[in-house]
This record gives C-alpha cells, structure tokens and sequence, in this order.
C-alpha cells in the first residue's frame, strides 16, 4: 500500500435506523486497492449493519457509496457481488450435498452450449484454489469440511466473481491458530492481488499483525481512520470504548473457602485421561490448553452432558452420578457452553423466558408458569448484568453478542449455582463488554462462587485466574499458580514445546 | 482407477448391490427365477412406479414431496380410456393427461413456492381433492379393454429387442431426464435448493419460480404416467393409482434419492423402483406369502435411510481425522 493506491470504495456519511434505533449514525469509510483494512468497533457499534449494506441486505437511509467511481447499486445480494463486492461471513453458508466446484459456481454455473459444463468449473475451481495455495479436492462435497476451510470456498466463490471488495466479518473467531495462519496468507494473497480486504476481528494482535490500515466505529459513526502504524493498542481501545480502560482484567484477590469441586481421575476414551483438580469455594480456576486439547470436553463431562469411562466428580464431598446434566445442576453446577448461539440460547424467545428457563420448576404456580414471574427473573438478572436492551419481552437473537453472552450467564446464575462453568466466555465479544464479563465474573467469585473458566486467550486466562490447569492432547500436562503463571509457561505446556527441556 | 473410487461412493451403488443380491440369491434357491419371462414381468410390472419416480426425484431433491401423483395418474388413466372412447385422437387425449397433471403440480407448486405451506400438507390435500373429482366424473364406470386406445393396447403388449415398450419409455425418459437434470442451470439449482434452502435465495438462484416449475413437471409426467397405466393394465377405475404414491416414494428413498433433499438421481430412483418389484416377483417365487412384501418394502426404507446416514457420518469423521493429521 502506498499513497499512490487507487480508492475502491467509499462510504460516506452512511446513516440508517431500524424502527427507533439508530444504527448507523454518520459512517465513513475509506478502501484503497491492494490493502487489508482493519474495521473495529465493539458490538453494536454499527459495523455488521455497515457491512450488510456492502453485502447488499441494508439499504441505507442516506448518505453515499461508490465503487469505483460509480454510485453502488444497493438492494440485493446479487447486485452486490455483480459489481463486485463479497462478504465472508464467520459462519459461512455452503450447500452441504454439492461438490466444491459447484458451490463455487452455483446460481451461475458455467455452460458451454447452454450446458453445465462440468470439467470446466472442475478446471477453474482448482485454478483458484491453487492461487490461494490451498489443496482442497473440488469434487469432494462440502459436508464435514471445516469452518476454515468453507471460509476458503466462500473466499474462493468471491474470487470466481472478480470481486474487488472482499469483506471477512470475524473470520477468526472459531479457527485454531494454524487455520489462522492460512487465512492471512489467503488474505495477504489476496491483497497482493490487488483486492481490498476489509478485515473485522476483536483480536488486537491479529489486526497488527495483518492489516495495513483501520477504522474504528463507535455508536454508528467513525471515529477515526488511519495507518495502523501510527496507532498503538492503548490509542484503538480507547476510540473504541471511548475511554481510558484502565484494567482490562479487573480482579481482585480471592477469599479461598472449602473445596466445592474434586475431580478425580477423571477418562473418557479417546478424549481425555488422568484428570485431577480441585475447586475451592471463591476461586477462579483456568482450564487452558489449544483448541481441541480436550477441555470443553471435560466440562462437558463434569456438567454430564457427556460420558466418561472411569473416574469422579463430587461437589462438596458428594459423589455425582456421570452422565446426568440434571443431577448435575441439582447439585449446583451450572455450565455457560461455548457456543452460545447453539447451546446456549432458544434465539426467538425472550430475555425473560431465556433467563428463567433454568428455574422454571420453581415458577410454578397451580400448574402453570406465570409470564409475570418470568419477567421477574429476567429483569432482576438484566439489572445485575447491566444488560442492554428494549424490553425484557425482546427476543435474544436481536441483542448483540456481548448481551447475549450475558444472557446465558444470567440463566444460570439463576439456578444460584455452587460451581459455575463457563467455557470460552468472552469469544466474539466487544472489548467493552468483555471486561465487564470478567468484572462480573470476579465479583461473583468474591461473593463464594467457585468458577471454572475454560478460555483459548491467554491474556484472559492469565488475567482472572487464581489457578491454572494447562491441557494437551487429553493429559493435565501442568498446573500454575497466579504467580507463577507467565504467557511463555502456558505456552510452552500447550504446545508441549517445553516437554524437550 | 479413479473414476472406479468416484463410482464406490456414488449414492446409486448399494441399491445396485441390493438388485443383484436379491436376483442371483432367488435365482439359487429356485432357477426358474433367471429366466427370460421374470425378467420381463419385472420390467413391465415396475414401469408405472419407474415413471412416477422420475417425476418425483424432481421435488425430492428439493426437499419437499408431491403426495398427489397417485390420484393424479389414476385420474389421468381414466380420461384417457374416456375420452378416446368417445373419439377423441390419442394426441388430444395425451395432450389432455399432461394437462391436467400440470394443473395438478402448479397448484401444489404455487401453494408451496407462494404461499409458504408444507408440502407434504399441500399435497395431501391435493391428493384427496383430485381422487374426490376422480370418483365424481368416474362416477361407478370402469374402463375396459374396449376402451384403450388401440397404439397403448399395442405398447402394452409388445417389445423392442425383448423389453417391454412400457420400460423402453421408462428408460427414454430416464436418459433424457437424468441428462436435463445433471446439465441444465435449472435442474442444478434443485439440488442448491434443497441442499440450503436459505442460501439458495442468496446466490440468485430464482427459487420460488423452480419450486413451481419443478412441482409442475412431476405433475405433467405423472399425468402422462396416465397412458403408461392404461396400458398396463388395460382397464381403469376409481380405484386406480390407490395408495401408489407411498410406492413412489419408497423407490426413491431406496434408490439414494435424500429425503433430506440435494442428492440423488433419477437412475437411482429407477434402480430403487426395480429393486422393489424385483423382491416383489422373488417373494413369489419362493413361495412366501405375498404379505411379507410390505414388511420388506420397509424394513428397505429404513436400510436406505440408515446407510445414507451412515455414509454421511463417515464423510464427516473421515474429514476431521484428515484435518488433524
């Protein structure tokens, strides 16, 4: 990128409201050829609905586009990708049944004669994907391939198109590091390519390690753009959150009680073997380790969703039968699961039926469950989590990550829980937010609750826990205390790079 | 040799296999089974049911059912010994047929594609609403072999090169359907659409109008079926094409034609189609009451819902082991 590039694209002004909500309030933004833009802004800051506009589901309410030069025709999703722009979305939607090739192609297949020609969409295909240097079979079909490599077939479909504008909206968030490494080589392919990459992540050091350029929003306007080398970390999170966030981790030292939680060589075949820890009443104990080293799934286990071979989990003293979530809960186990989206939520109820859920037993009255008493739980638990919203009567799929997070965490914190699980707690949340989870997260863990806290982010796991337990490959590989726990010991445990000392 | 690994993991395959176990197994136990007259009676006797599958693999596929196509086919087998009884050309007669199947297939395709219901609740309807026409205009009379069209009596009859000219019209249409439906735009998009049906709409694929057009073609071929009927049969009545649709959809299930929508071929539904009236003749051959047949014809959906979930898995588990690897 130099300051010769040519401009791609430019918003300005863009301003667009859903019913009373302003959610786009003066955005700007500025792409050149050949560069990968960073787009930053915590949830709700408008960034979604300003690349929706791009993707062609918004129209906004005024102020202008162009591409080009040329006025962007807004309106659908096909104009969209017409003149050229793509959107990969975290989450990527291909059509399962069809091979590569065609989901590449499909909706425009290409013909010779007025016919699908196969070999020719095979042979094309396959030119794009060696481009990106990925080697990925074009006549597999696309069921069971990997949320990274159907980010590759979408970046693959945009590429297909010619497009000039690719947008990523958080193509991070559910890779393991080595899938996003690939994914900045795709995308510095891409730049070099001459396309404009706008990159959307809530991961500072990726942003500094990939992009060239970034604009922050913040309650739907701009509030800066600029080189991402005349900017540090401090000086992003500041235009992001609009204030000094003095401590991103604020934690206060525990008041250790009893022991509320023992696991005791705890096997599940194939999963994960030899697990011992205990949990102690006040305390934030950390479950760390790389993506797929087995620690959702010893949560899942102790929480008993899932079965184990041999082994215990007993909550004050009292041994649990496995595989029983009900009993699980009785004895006071509550588990905020990773996928919020999926496990977490029932997406078109409620705040007030989502948070009261979990207690509905105790809403009973003469048979049925009274709404007003719903709304009770639910409100009292929004005000406790400082929970964004309209009306407690709203459904959840209409609040942002963050709230939504806190949602899940107010339906458990319902049940009044002893042991409180929460795995990945802060994935795809907004650094305001994030802080006031873990805010939470410490003042429950000051007021007696033990908390296990299984988290890929070292800054996070390093930040709030008293203890830690590092993972790899199924084993229990070390455990750090507060003190000693350093990012080079997690590390070197996790990756096992320490093993060779 | 890879065109041999690509063709192991095609749907079509395990009912293939089911074809020759079935055929050389019933053939061991009685010989009589391989002769030249079963195979016929297979072919002849499986050619409405074929018909009707093809027609059906079109809404398969998009992951929705037509429930209709039995009172449509008994319907239409009975206009057209009615008809050209009365004198009408047997191009006017096959014209009407397709007619009406159409009219049949677009109204289920516009509830279905406009309106946003069920189709499996659409087509029920529409399945009692023609058998209910069928039994008014058919009112107590029967079709009798007086009454077909001469050049249907004679399809029903004879054969070309030893097979029946009713199955040569099932593979006619097989080749030229199964063609349109690996080679055309149009007939691709039914598999994106149900695939993803969400998606489908994203990509700029025109699903409402396919859906309508796709309910309308397995409605004009079912109409069609009509003549294929007559000529089996060579009698028609209110009772006519009774219960047939199950059959159809049976077929289809058993031929790898997902009812989970996006996979499957109309070759498969042909295949699937052959094999039940392949098991059909060989539970007569060996001597088992005929009532085993149903069972049978069950415990194969089940058999084909089973495997196709269990190849699916295997796609699955096979990739996340090559993907940590």
């Amino acid at each position: 990128m130099s300051a010769s590039s040519r401009v791609v694209l430019e918003i300005k002004n863009a301003v667009k409201a859903f019913g009373g909500v302003q959610a786009l309030s003066g955005a700007d933004l500025v792409l050149y050829e050949g560069e990968i833009h960073a787009l930053l802004g915590e949830n709700g800051a408008g960034k979604s609905t300003l690349l929706k506009s791009l993707a062609g589901v918004h129209r906004i309410d005024s102020g202008s586009i162009t591409l080009n030069g040329n006025s962007f025709q807004q309106g659908s999703t096909r104009t969209a990708q017409q003149q050229g722009v793509a959107v990969i979305y975290q989450e990527p939607s291909l059509f399962p049944d069809l091979t590569l090739a065609e989901n590449v192609f499909v909706g425009r297949h290409l013909q010779t004669a007025k016919m699908v020609d196969w070999s020719k969409m095979q042979l094309e295909a396959k030119t794009l994907f060696d481009q990106l240097g990925v080697d990925l079979d074009v006549n597999r079909i696309a069921r069971g391939l990997s949320i990274a490599d159907q980010q590759i077939v979408e970046i693959v479909k945009a590429l297909s198109i010619k497009a000039q504008v690719i947008v990523m909206d958080e193509p991070t968030a559910a890779l393991s590091s080595k899938e996003v490494e690939r994914l900045f080589s795709v995308a510095r392919t891409l730049r070099d390519q001459n396309c404009a990459v706008v990159f959307v992540s809530h991961r500072l050091d990726e942003v500094f390690a990939l992009c060239q350029r970034m604009t922050v929003m913040r309650d739907g306007a701009t509030v800066g753009s600029d080189e991402i080398t005349n900017v540090s970390e401090a000086q992003i999170i500041k235009m992001m959150v609009g204030r000094e966030v003095s401590e991103l981790f604020p934690k206060q030292p525990p008041k250790l009680g009893d022991v509320v939680l023992k696991v005791e060589n705890l096997c599940s075949s194939g999963q994960f073997a030899g697990i011992n820890f205990e949990v102690r009443k006040g305390e934030i104990f950390g479950l760390a380790g790389l993506v797929g080293s087995g620690r959702s799934e010893i949560v899942r286990a102790i929480f008993g969703v899932d079965q184990y071979d041999t082994g215990s989990v007993s909550v004050h003293g009292v041994s649990l039968p496995k595989g029983s979530a009900s009993k699980a809960m009785a004895a006071g186990i509550a588990l905020v699961p990773e996928d919020r989206r999926q496990q977490g939520l029932l997406m078109p109820y409620s705040i007030a039926k989502n948070t009261s859920i979990t207690v509905l037993q105790k809403l009973i009255r003469r048979f049925v469950v009274r709404r007003k008493s719903e709304e009770q739980v639910g409100l009292k638990w929004a005000k406790t989590l400082q929970l964004k919203f309209t009306s407690i009567g709203d459904a959840v799929e209409r609040l942002s990550g963050g709230n939504q997070q806190k949602v899940v965490l107010g339906k458990w914190l319902a049940t009044d829980p002893a042991v409180l699980i929460v795995d990945e707690p802060t994935r795809g949340i907004d650094v305001g937010t994030k802080s006031e989870v873990h805010r939470l997260l410490s003042e429950m863990a000051q007021e007696g609750l033990a908390i296990i806290m299984v988290s890929s982010e070292l800054p996070e796991v390093l930040g709030m826990a008293d203890r830690i337990v590092v993972m790899r490959e199924g084993r229990q590989v070390g455990t750090l205390s507060r003190d000693e726990a350093t990012p080079e010991k997690v590390i070197s445990l996790a990756t096992g790079a320490g093993a060779l000392r | 040799m890879r065109a041999l690994g690509r063709l192991i993991r095609v749907r079509e395959v395990p009912v293939l296999l089911g074809l020759v176990i079935v055929f050389v197994g019933t053939g061991l136990l009685n010989p009589i089974f391989f002769s030249v007259s079963i195979l016929n009676d297979i072919l002849f006797g499986v050619a409405i049911v074929a018909t009707l599958a093809i027609a059906q693999t079109f809404v398969i596929v998009m992951r929705h059912i037509d429930l209709s196509v039995g009172s449509v086919v008994g319907f239409t087998s009975f206009l057209i010994g009615d008809l050209s009884s009365k004198g009408f050309s047997l191009g006017a007669v096959l014209l009407a047929a397709l007619l009406v199947g159409a009219s049949v297939g677009a109204v289920n395709g516009f509830l279905v594609a406009y309106l946003g219901l069920p189709s499996l609740v659409v087509t029920l309807a529409t399945l009692y609403i023609v058998r209910g026409i069928f039994n008014e205009v058919g009112k107590g009379q029967t079709i009798v072999e007086s009454m077909v069209p001469e050049e249907l009596n004679w399809l029903g009859l004879n054969r070309l090169f030893g097979i029946s000219y009713l199955f040569i019209i099932v593979l006619v249409l097989m080749v030229f359907a199964g063609f349109l439906m690996h080679r055309t735009r149009a007939a691709r998009d039914l598999y994106a659409i149900g695939s993803n049906p969400s998606a489908a709409g994203l990509v700029g694929i025109p699903v409402k109008l396919r859906v309508l057009l796709a309910f309308t073609s397995t409605g004009a071929i079912s109409g069609l079926a009509g003549a294929v009927m007559l000529a089996r049969f060579n009698s028609s009545s209110t009772q006519s094409g009774l219960g047939l649709e199950l059959l159809v959809i049976a077929a289809c299930v058993v031929g790898g034609v997902s009812i989970a929508g996006g996979t499957g071929s109309v070759f498969g539904a042909v295949s699937g189609a052959v094999l039940l009236q392949t098991i059909l003749m060989a539970i007569g051959a060996l001597g088992i009451p005929q009532f085993w047949q149903l069972a049978v014809n069950g415990t194969l959906i089940i058999a084909a819902i089973g495997l196709d979930r269990y190849l699916s898995t295997r796609v699955k588990s096979s990739n996340i082991m090559g993907a940590s690897s």
